[in-house]
């Protein structure tokens, strides 16, 4: 049973449609015979038929063809020969039966239709899910794409990609434009335009290494300056990496540009600090160097004596009425030794003097105590102050800067010699070294001097903080921050049952072996 | 307790090696034996005081400063001629030496010739 429009309809109604159908056409005769025109019945009743089986279904068509016949037969054509009425109810009969046929065709169309609005319903239900979906695609990629955006932004980094082998730019991101200093109104920059707006003297550079990596095939990086129209220069770093097709061709190269201006800035800043810092450190060791003017010149004095008395012993040897050559080289000998001790000791104070950048390299910590000790000893001995060093021997090196490591002993010693000064029990300065833990060197420096300022013990780091009538009050200040810019620390405390000690450690770098596990003393008294 | 002269010996208190050392050689070289001390403790606990006929010290050592050695000498009555060597001497220095009895006072570095003529004179006394 095919489905077809007329079943949504009532029974009763589709019936009544061939009465009333038949029923109009015999209505109409009727007054077409009322005003003796023609009378069309026939034709009325076909229409009926027609009608009713289109509109009703085949049952109600039969049965109005079936009153159409009767009709006809007893009122219009009541006095026809009976071979009349029988063609008119075969006419009506093979009507009837022609419009089953349409009837059935024409649900069966309905029926193909309904088949296929069914199929484009869907289809078209599909499409909307389908736009729904993109747009919501479409809503998200916006999103990221404007998170995106913000972080090129906020990172100052803009993404792009050109074709090598056209030469054409192909993407250029929003934040390219602005780093770049061109108008996105202006649609994608053509390569020369990018070029043009490179600092001349970066021009050539930049390009070189594009062609270099484009010929290799490989990934490049370089640093550039960019001229803004304005006549702003931004200082720019810009990365790129190829990209190849299934076959293996340079299809194009996507990188990044990044606006470096503010890190350069940054840096340079700190370039500037660090200078300063240099610079304060240098000066505030000039002024120690200069407390130790008198006892340098001593110490360099020694030497030179010892250089004299020898050459004078060399020439005596030789102008006796019989030359000893042998005790005269014997001399000569002694002159070299002590001129080269004089010399090793102006080059100590020259090393420390020198005003340079902070090299790093790896220093023995034992060997910078034994100088700063040889170059502090005659300060020392001026205040009746022996030295005393206890250092262990199997200390691994560590990465430091040995002038100002030395600067930190200096600084820590002269602190320990001025606190000793006016005492009236035994001075005795005793610098140690050991190993803290696994990580750590320390360094220490004790005294029996007057011990810490009580009330002040925590401010004595601070900068311009100072007990003594001369220098600046930076010493500890600038010890502290060299430590510290070592990775170590720098801290006081006081001994029992008088004088103070101050430590500070330097880190151990990682895969330095230890020289000797063995730990031993060396005593230096002065 | 005083001290005999009959041995010539001249004793050099130094802290610093080098100087000592090459002080008695160029001594050795002008005819006369010397002994060094590294400290002016040493020198009083060796117990050669007695036979020290010329002292040559240097004034700031650690310990004992070569000042307070000739005025300990001079306490215990041993006036052993002495010539003062020092790298940083004032003038108020050579003078309190020379008034404790020292018989020269030279800056180091100094020339032989005067110091030898010094020791000479010392041991002639």
């Amino acid at each position: 049973m095919h489905w077809t429009k007329q079943q949504g309809i009532p029974l009763a109604l589709r019936y009544g449609l061939a009465l009333v159908s038949v029923g109009a056409a015999l209505g109409v005769s009727l007054a077409f015979t009322h005003f003796n025109l023609p009378q069309p019945f026939s034709a009325f009743a076909l229409s009926a038929i027609a009608i009713t089986f289109w509109y009703a279904g085949t049952a109600p068509g039969i049965l109005a063809a079936v009153l159409s016949s009767i009709v006809r037969d007893y009122l219009f054509e009541s006095n026809t020969s009976t071979e009349s009425r029988l063609l008119f109810d075969l006419v009506f009969l093979v009507f009837a039966f022609l419009m089953t046929r349409v009837a059935r065709v024409r649900n069966q169309l309905e029926l193909r239709v309904a088949e296929r609005t069914a199929a484009l319903t869907e289809l078209n239900d599909n499409l909307k899910r389908e736009i729904v979906k993109h747009h919501q695609v479409e809503a998200e990629l916006r999103l990221s794409e404007a998170y995106l955006a913000e972080a090129q932004k906020l990172s100052h980094t803009g993404s792009w990609a050109w074709s090598p082998s056209s030469g054409e730019i192909r993407y250029w991101s929003e934040e390219c434009y602005r780093v770049q200093g061109f108008d996105p109104k202006g649609g994608l920059p053509r390569y020369e335009e990018f070029f043009q707006s490179v600092h001349p003297d970066d021009q050539a550079r930049i390009a070189e290494v594009i062609e270099r990596a484009v010929r290799g095939r490989e990934d490049f990086e370089f640093d550039y300056r960019i001229i803004h129209t304005g006549g702003e220069i931004i200082d720019a770093r810009s990365f790129g990496h190829p990209i190849f097709d299934p076959s293996g061709d340079l299809v194009e190269y996507v990188g990044t540009i990044i606006d470096v201006t503010d890190r350069r800035q940054a840096e340079k800043e700190r370039e500037r600090l660090r200078e300063a810092q240099a610079d304060l450190a240098h000066a505030s060791r000039m002024t120690t160097m200069g407390e130790l003017t008198a006892s340098l010149a001593h110490e360099v004095n020694q030497p030179i004596t010892a250089v004299i008395n020898g050459a004078s012993t060399c020439i005596r040897w030789l102008t006796r009425d019989d030359p000893d050559l042998g005790e005269a080289r014997e001399a000569a000998s002694g002159v070299i030794r002590n001129a080269k001790r004089a010399a090793d000791i102006i080059n100590r104070i020259r090393s420390i003097s020198k005003k340079g950048e902070s090299k790093r390299q790896l220093v023995n910590v034992n060997e910078l105590i034994g100088e700063m000790i040889a170059l502090l000893r005659n300060e020392a001995n001026r205040y009746s102050i022996s030295i005393r060093s206890d250092l262990d021997i199997g200390l691994p090196e560590v990465m430091a800067d040995s002038v100002q490591v030395q600067q930190v002993m200096m600084n820590l010693i002269m602190n320990s010699i001025d606190a000793m000064k006016d005492v009236d029990r035994a001075r005795e300065l005793v610098i140690r070294s050991r190993r803290e833990e696994d990580q750590y060197l320390m360094i220490s420096v004790s005294d029996s001097g007057v011990g810490l300022p009580s009330e002040q013990a925590n401010q004595i780091f601070d900068a311009f903080f100072t007990t003594k009538s001369h220098g600046l009050g930076m010493g500890l200040r600038i010890s502290r921050s060299i430590v510290e810019s070592h990775g170590g620390r720098l801290w006081a405390a006081n001994n029992s049952p008088h004088g103070a000690s101050f430590s500070f450690t330097v880190p151990i770098p990682i895969g330095v072996p230890e020289q000797r596990s063995k730990p031993s003393n060396a005593h230096t008294n002065v | 307790m005083s001290c005999n002269k009959e041995n010539k010996l001249v004793a050099i208190v130094d802290d610093d090696d080098s100087v000592r050392g090459t002080l008695q050689e160029l001594l050795r070289s002008a005819g006369f034996p010397s002994q060094g001390f590294d400290s002016a403790e040493a020198f009083l606990t060796s117990g050669n005081q007695q036979q020290t006929a010329c002292l040559i010290t240097d004034i700031r050592m650690p310990g004992m400063s070569g000042l307070e050695l000739q005025a300990r000498l001079n306490a215990e009555r041993c006036k052993i001629p002495t010539i003062f060597i020092t790298a940083h001497g004032d003038e108020e220095m050579r003078f309190q030496a020379l008034r404790a009895g020292a018989v020269e006072f030279l800056p180091k570095p100094f020339d032989d010739e005067i110091l030898i003529e010094s020791v000479r004179a010392a041991l002639d006394r």
